[in-house]
């Protein structure tokens, strides 16, 4: 199949995409003017837009069999209603009900039923895992699936146009999924990237050289294990390097459009990183994982923490936990209260805690608390990690946001597995409560074209009268 | 196309010279069709028509509004959504706008996730209280099935964390702040509901216009509706005299799913259209409501009700899935060989024309494929796997 779809801004068509031109082809769509045209030029348009969007990747004839006149939904039902009134009500008089001061007893609200046309596509294990926010578009998230990184069922799967079953459960590589949503590599980070790798080669080829002289096992031996202490060693220092080097970015990147407490934040942090790096000359504890560091840490912390009496009393919303920014650099920021994140304490324990000491946490205060531990998460969970193909600690990109969205779809949860249970599409998407009565559906032959009070489409909204 | 004159009297020798100083030399000054700061246009000798633009003007408008009106997308709130919508209302009702995304279609919106603690507890309450999928649903406002995919996927990444495999943690982290997300209720707060839990699918009979004359004296109700959709007689009066509510049939037919009546013959026979209180998830909610009707002060003896109405339901399902469990079971009889890799299921042939097809080669038929060749070398014959079995 040719790749035809582009975000072209002289079509200005919108696609299944994250891409700012896409954005923007969406903000300036206004829907095809009817007007001294025929019914066959609106069809041919509005055909055109649906289908950018919902099938730019389905073979005309695909598209022809694809879809039902029997569009499946459901109604959401209160069961207080349904208590209270065993039907006759509603069909009391002379059949709709006993008006009520002239008005209609019982008010119905058109259902966009027509939502439903694309449900088949929805199946489609692309359009579903660009759906679950795996793919940054629907072409990604193809070429995904044709590269192997997607599993069904625990099975490799390589067709795109695989139709889930209710039940199924697909998987996506993760390193994919960080690849697609994070950012891209600055140069910078490139080029670290390429200096690890080339790193890792050399170390390879003198392990291999150490091999075949295998009469000096044991000194080799030994010089190894110093050596793999030293590149750890190095490794933390550099993590923590990095980490400053992300703290300064995002202040330069971002001077015009950080809050000034923001700014306070980040600087505290600069801190905090500069003070440890600066002790961990002298320190032999860097030589351990970070691994081991961190669940050393979180015990420390989860003791001290106990000992500690509750006096919190506005609890965090749920939403904190998750409220991070670009990687570590910024998780102080996520927090409120600014000279606690500068205060010197905080940096000091901050600095104990990356190397591994005892963490006096009886003298911080609950907010420096939670932020000490936040980044601990953070530093164990997104790590800078040069050798792989994204940016790694990973942000989103600002344009992706605004594209983000669940549609009633998708049953999978922890996203962080990159896999889902998708659910047959059933639910016009958008439709919550209220409609209890069923206004019929007219199907024409051609499948994009509704009658009123219909939408169609849940990008492009076009409606046709027929 | 004709041969084009070339517009300049500066010669080929000369233009690298003109190019490297372009910037401050004084011979460009000598040639005004060449201001434009752009060295490519100097290139081309042989053009006389203007080079274009460095950008084309639908492109200068995008970046134009990505840096002007757009610049609001650049940056979000972590937790709340950041949707094109936004642009169209400001000022006037906020928050109503907020989980559409496409500005031209008001009836799509962007449903919310759960939270990190909701489906945690969701995992808690099925797995480790070991409650029913159905009472945590009513619970917690989740629908059953999104429940059951929830415990499967936690499973999953239990499995995956103790198998020390990677997850994509900062990447869970940034799309639970991009999207709505539903959290779990404060201890003595009320849960918020996640989704509407009692969906009804709209059956294809209703969608029928139907003209029914009824005499006005005679109340009409749902399970009468259901029977004229399907074209079933009406109930007799001893009959429909015994049902006093239309939920009073959902008990029944839960008892006992072979009460429901048929309609038509042979092919065309089918079960007549329940009344909505029949078919939603959860019918033990309407008959909760009516309990609550008819008992208002009685909040205590309602509950008790309801929680053994519950348990009732819950030991009928069980028996019901036991009962098929043993009747597979029985139907085929699994033979695993030591030594091999394979186990063999072996079932009784039925030979009948339902079976095997007229000519004993249907499709579900054994030895259907004797002699046949296979398909998948026709033409036009779909090779894309339609199931992957879990």
């Amino acid at each position: 199949m040719r790749n035809r779809a582009s975000n072209a801004l002289s079509k200005g068509k919108i696609r299944q995409s994250w891409s700012k031109y896409n954005l923007y082809n969406m903000q300036r769509f206004r829907s095809p003017p009817t007007t001294n045209r025929t019914f066959f030029q609106q069809k041919w348009s509005a055909k055109a837009a649906s289908r950018a969007y919902h099938g730019e990747q389905v073979r005309e004839g695909q598209w022809k069999r694809m879809f039902n006149h029997r569009i499946r939904s459901v109604i959401p039902m209160n069961a207080s209603d349904l208590a209270a009134d065993d039907g006759s009500l509603v069909s009391s008089g002379r059949g709709s009900g006993l008006d009520k001061a002239g008005k209609p007893a019982y008010q119905t609200r058109p259902t966009p039923y027509t939502h439903m046309t694309f449900a088949p596509l929805e199946r489609r294990l692309d359009v579903a895992i660009f759906r679950a926010l795996f793919a940054s578009s629907a072409r990604q998230a193809r070429q995904f699936v044709i590269h192997g990184a997607v599993t069904v069922n625990g099975q490799k799967m390589k067709h795109p146009s695989y139709l889930l079953n209710p039940g199924d459960l697909f998987q996506v590589d993760p390193d994919r999924v960080l690849y697609a949503t994070g950012h891209t590599k600055t140069p910078y980070e490139r080029r670290q990237g390429r200096l690890t790798r080339r790193k890792a080669k050399a170390q390879r080829s003198e392990g291999a050289e150490e091999a075949e002289a295998a009469p000096q096992t044991e000194e080799a031996k030994e010089t190894a294990k110093e050596e793999t202490k030293e590149t750890e060693k190095e490794d933390t220092k550099e993590t923590l390097k990095a980490l400053l080097a992300q703290a300064k970015s995002v202040m330069s990147a971002g001077k015009n459009t950080l809050a000034p407490q923001r700014k306070q934040e980040l600087r505290g942090f600069q801190q905090a990183v500069r003070r440890v790096l600066s002790r961990s000359e002298s320190s032999t504890v860097l030589a351990d994982s970070l691994e081991a560091q961190f669940s050393q840490l979180t015990l420390l912390l989860k003791a001290k923490r106990s000992e500690k009496p509750e006096k919190k009393d506005v609890k965090p919303r749920p939403e904190d936990a998750f409220a991070t920014d670009r990687g570590d650099a910024e998780v102080a920021s996520a927090k409120k209260d600014t000279e606690a994140t500068a205060s010197d304490k905080l940096s000091e324990a901050f600095a104990q805690a990356t190397l591994g000491n005892e963490v006096d946490a009886s003298e911080l205060s609950d907010e420096e608390f939670d932020t000490l531990k936040r980044a601990l998460t953070q530093m164990r969970d997104n790590p800078l990690d040069n050798s792989k193909t994204y940016s790694p600690p990973l942000a989103a990109t600002p344009i992706h946001v605004c594209l983000c969205l669940h549609p009633a779809l998708s049953r999978g949860q922890p996203e962080h597995l990159c896999s889902r249970v998708p659910a047959p599409p059933r639910r016009p998407p958008g439709f919550r409560r209220g409609a209890h009565s069923l206004r019929r559906v007219h199907c024409h032959s051609g499948l994009w074209l509704v009658p009123e009070e219909t939408v169609v489409d849940d990008a492009i909204g076009l409606y046709f009268s027929a | 196309m004709p041969p084009r004159m070339q517009s300049r009297s500066v010669s080929n020798t000369l233009l690298p010279y003109l190019t490297s100083t372009s910037s401050s030399s004084s011979s460009l000054s000598s040639i005004p069709s060449l201001s434009s700061a752009s060295s490519q246009c100097l290139l081309r000798q042989f053009s006389a028509t203007a080079a274009p633009q460095a950008q084309t003007k639908l492109r200068r408008q995008m970046f134009e509004w990505l840096n002007n009106e757009g610049s609001v997308f650049k940056h979000h709130v972590p937790g709340e959504t950041n949707y094109l919508t936004r642009l169209k209302q400001r000022g006037g009702n906020e928050g109503s706008e907020t989980s559409r995304p496409f500005p031209n279609n008001q009836h799509f919106i962007s449903e919310p996730i759960l939270s990190e603690e909701l489906r945690n507890e969701v995992y808690n309450r099925v797995v480790e209280q070991k409650k029913s999928v159905r009472v945590v649903s009513v619970e917690l406002g989740i629908d059953m099935k999104r429940i059951a995919a929830v415990v499967r996927l936690v499973e999953l990444e239990k499995r995956q964390r103790a198998q020390g495999k990677p997850l994509a943690l900062p990447y869970a982290r940034a799309v639970h702040e991009m999207v709505p997300t539903t959290p779990l209720a404060e201890k003595g707060e009320r849960q918020t509901y996640h989704e509407p839990i009692n969906d009804l699918p709209a059956h294809p009979l209703t969608g029928s216009q139907i003209f029914y004359p009824v005499p006005e004296s005679r109340s009409f109700n749902r399970v009468e509706a259901g029977r004229v959709f399907s074209g079933a007689p009406a109930m007799e009066h001893s009959e429909a005299a015994e049902i006093s509510h239309p939920s009073d049939l959902a008990e029944k037919i839960m008892e006992d799913p072979n009460s429901i009546g048929w309609v038509g013959k042979g092919a065309n026979a089918r079960q007549i259209l329940q009344p909505a209180d029949v078919r939603i998830p959860h019918p033990h909610l309407v008959a909760q409501e009516r309990d609550r009707l008819a008992h208002p002060n009685e909040r205590l003896a309602v509950a008790d009700l309801q929680a053994k109405r519950l348990e009732r339901q819950d030991a009928l399902e069980k028996e019901r899935r036991e009962r098929l469990q043993a009747r597979r079971e029985k139907k085929t009889t699994i033979v695993s060989p030591e030594d091999s890799r394979f186990d063999y299921r072996i079932k009784d042939t039925i030979y009948t024309t339902e079976t095997t097809g007229v000519d004993g080669r249907g499709s579900k038929a054994t030895g259907r494929r004797y002699g046949v060749p296979h398909r998948d070398r026709t033409r036009g014959e779909v090779k894309i796997p339609t199931r992957v079995e879990a």
